[in-house]
């Protein structure tokens, strides 16, 4: 118990930004549109946020910026996969490279002026609910309440969206997108400025995610700190197929695989066997999982294809 | 040619913009240009390594090429290119010696790219997981192996770095130019352009690709065995990759390391930027390369972050995404009113 404890908690911090972006890679997927762009988003999310939060000194700002920008850099991706038409995995590649270059612009500047790490004040505060009875409770504290805000709202935005894409009407029309875009068409709605509008949304789930990475968990800013957690975000979506509990499953079961690596990692009986081994296990967790589930749902039928096809 | 002509546009657009941002930022655009232009095209020896650095770029962006035209995007090159120059620096280090070894290692690397890219072809024909997803992961997987295996099996024992033995000055590629890495590698990467593009321009299993990639439907209806051919276009394209990384060790590097640097994804761009043809991706490669070197020279003169080179490739691919959308949309519109005049 005691073990498990600390686990279960690290787990839950690790899974938050992959559902947070995840929530909105699902939606652009169930509408159609593969955004391998968002480990470039949340990269930018991440530098946004911490320039914003390092210079103001408010993490608000921080979180704000980092949604402004990714929702910047998403609606460059959105016209190139929308208006342009051009493959959407090859308009995410350009939205990646594009952030790279961005993002370590901007650090190189920052760190030419010594703005290099948050104050420890200047951070967002653990424990989100305020109440100290709730954050130190045995099992419930660490796993729910000894957490930042942004974990509860990523929880309760999931509920929202099961439900939008459940009971409401817009669900429908999400659905429709993805699995068959003429017929949102036909229904009088504009199958571009959906997508727009859900890409818009993705981006920013993204970067809100690439600002907990850096103003919340790490204090800092590292070029490439996302270090693939995109593009796992992606096969995250995958192995849910496409449905948000299964998804948010899916980035709980790989946060524990994460955790559990590193709490691995140190254990004494560990010391013979590299610790690349440890760090490769939850991308063979996720790849496994892929490869032992994904045959049983296709995914949106329309998703990667351009609309109007001609 | 029309292909060239947008890629060379968007290039020059790309530096244009970047150039404009630096004028208002206070760097004086002629001295600029002309202080890249020095780091890059300076003197010969300079000349020989802008060519050096080109070198992996092409081979990375043909090995795009190869698998994107055959509609197999196949963004395992990063991983690819890594497995390759593992399988080189073993065949180097722990082989013998002898001026016949680099094109072993050659050999060895190709194989590990195709064998690093049978994995996800695999599991895409047998379990249905995108190789897009998979060929992702694997990327991660294969950077912490190679880290691994500098601590491990290649480790040079004398050092305590992460850091493989270093290649036998036998078994070295000799470089063309004294004094940089520029070696027989980038001829054999122009020649295999070529090749390339007079497979795809003049025999009928090229022709099957590049339709199997436009159209797979249309393509089975013709009788072309579709799954074969990506296959194919898979394998080719990983072996291309782990050329690279082979070759990259035999002829530049000498050496590996956990911090290697791959030219998967840059290759990716690489072969967008030049539209997937293949003789395109050589200018492409070579764009690339400079905006590299021009950065780092602005980076030690001017004190301007080199990562504005990055931020340069990707607005010109983002341009010539545009452009190449431009032209389908504009083409389209052309043979439909032909039609309807006819």
């Amino acid at each position: 118990m005691d073990m498990l404890t600390p686990l279960l908690a690290a787990s839950v911090a690790a899974a938050t930004p992959l559902m947070l972006a995840g929530i909105g890679e699902l939606l652009a997927e169930r509408a159609g549109v593969l955004n391998i762009g968002i480990e470039g988003m949340m990269l930018t999310g991440c530098i946004a946020g911490f320039s914003v939060a390092v210079i103001t000194g408010s993490p608000w700002l921080g979180l704000l910026a980092a949604i402004g920008a990714a929702m910047l850099v998403g609606s460059v991706f959105a016209f190139l996969a929308i208006n342009a038409r051009t493959d959407q995995i090859v308009a995410g590649m350009a939205i990646n490279l594009l952030a790279v270059g961005l993002s370590g612009t901007i650090w190189r500047i920052l760190q030419n002026r010594g703005l290099t790490e948050l104050p420890e004040n200047a951070g967002f505060l653990r424990g989100w609910t305020g109440v100290d009875m709730l954050t130190t409770m045995p099992l419930f504290g660490p796993l729910l309440f000894n957490h930042y805000g942004l974990t509860a709202v990523t929880l309760l935005a999931a509920a929202i969206v099961w439900w939008i894409l459940r009971r409401t009407r817009l669900g429908i029309v999400v659905t429709a997108l993805g699995e068959a875009p003429d017929a949102v068409a036909a229904a009088g709605e504009s199958v571009r400025r959906w997508r727009w509008f859900l890409v818009l949304v993705a981006a920013a789930c993204a970067g809100a995610a690439g600002a907990y990475l850096s103003i919340m968990r790490t204090h800092a800013f590292v070029p490439l700190m996302t270090g693939g957690s995109g593009f796992v975000v992606l096969a995250l979506v995958m192995f849910g197929r496409w449905r948000v509990w299964w998804m948010v499953s899916g980035c709980l079961l790989f946060g524990c695989a994460d955790s559990l690596q590193q709490s691995l990692q140190s254990l004494p009986q560990a010391r013979q066997i590299p610790y690349q081994v440890f760090h490769m296990l939850p991308y063979l967790v996720a790849l496994t999982a892929l490869a032992l589930l994904s045959r049983s749902a296709p995914g949106p039928a329309a998703l990667g294809r351009p609309w109007p096809v001609e | 040619m029309r292909e060239l002509l947008s890629a060379l546009a968007a290039g020059a657009l790309a530096v244009v913009v970047l150039l404009g941002g630096l004028w208002l930022a206070g760097y004086p655009p002629i001295s600029v240009l002309g202080t890249a232009w020095a780091g890059v095209a300076g003197s010969p020896t300079r000349l020989a390594i802008w060519l050096q650095e080109a070198t992996p770029l092409l081979f990375t962006g043909l090995a795009a090429c190869i698998a994107f035209r055959a509609g197999v995007l196949n963004i395992g090159l990063e991983g690819q290119y890594l497995l390759g120059a593992v399988a080189g620096v073993a065949v180097l280090t722990l082989g013998p010696s002898g001026w016949w070894m680099p094109w072993l290692a050659a050999m060895g690397g190709a194989g590990a790219g195709a064998l690093w890219c049978a994995g996800p072809v695999l599991l895409e024909r047998s379990r249905g997981v995108p190789l897009v997803l998979s060929a992702i992961l694997l990327n991660v997987v294969a950077a912490l192996c190679v880290g691994m295996l500098v601590q491990g099996p290649l480790h040079d024992p004398a050092t305590s770095a992460p850091q493989s033995a270093v290649v036998p000055d036998a078994s070295r590629l000799a470089a063309l130019v004294v004094g940089t890495g520029l070696t027989v590698a980038g001829v054999v990467a122009l020649l295999l352009a070529i090749a390339v593009w007079l497979v795809q321009r003049q025999t009928a299993l090229g022709f099957e690709m590049t339709i199997v990639g436009l159209n797979p439907t249309a393509a089975r209806l013709a009788g072309i065995p579709v799954a074969r051919r990506e296959i194919s276009a898979a394998l080719a394209s990983g072996a291309c990759a782990g050329l690279a990384g082979a070759l990259q060790v035999a002829g530049v590097t000498f050496f590996l390391s956990s911090e290697v640097q791959s030219y998967g994804y840059a290759g990716i761009a690489v072969a967008l930027l030049g539209r997937l043809h293949p003789l395109g991706i050589i200018p492409a490669a070579l764009f690339f390369a400079g905006l590299d070197m021009g950065f780092r020279q602005l980076e030690r003169r001017m004190d301007i972050p080199h990562d504005l080179g990055d931020v340069a490739k990707g607005l010109a691919v983002a341009l010539v995404l545009v452009a190449g959308a431009w032209a389908a949309r504009h083409a389209g519109k052309a043979a439909r009113s032909t039609a309807g005049d006819a």
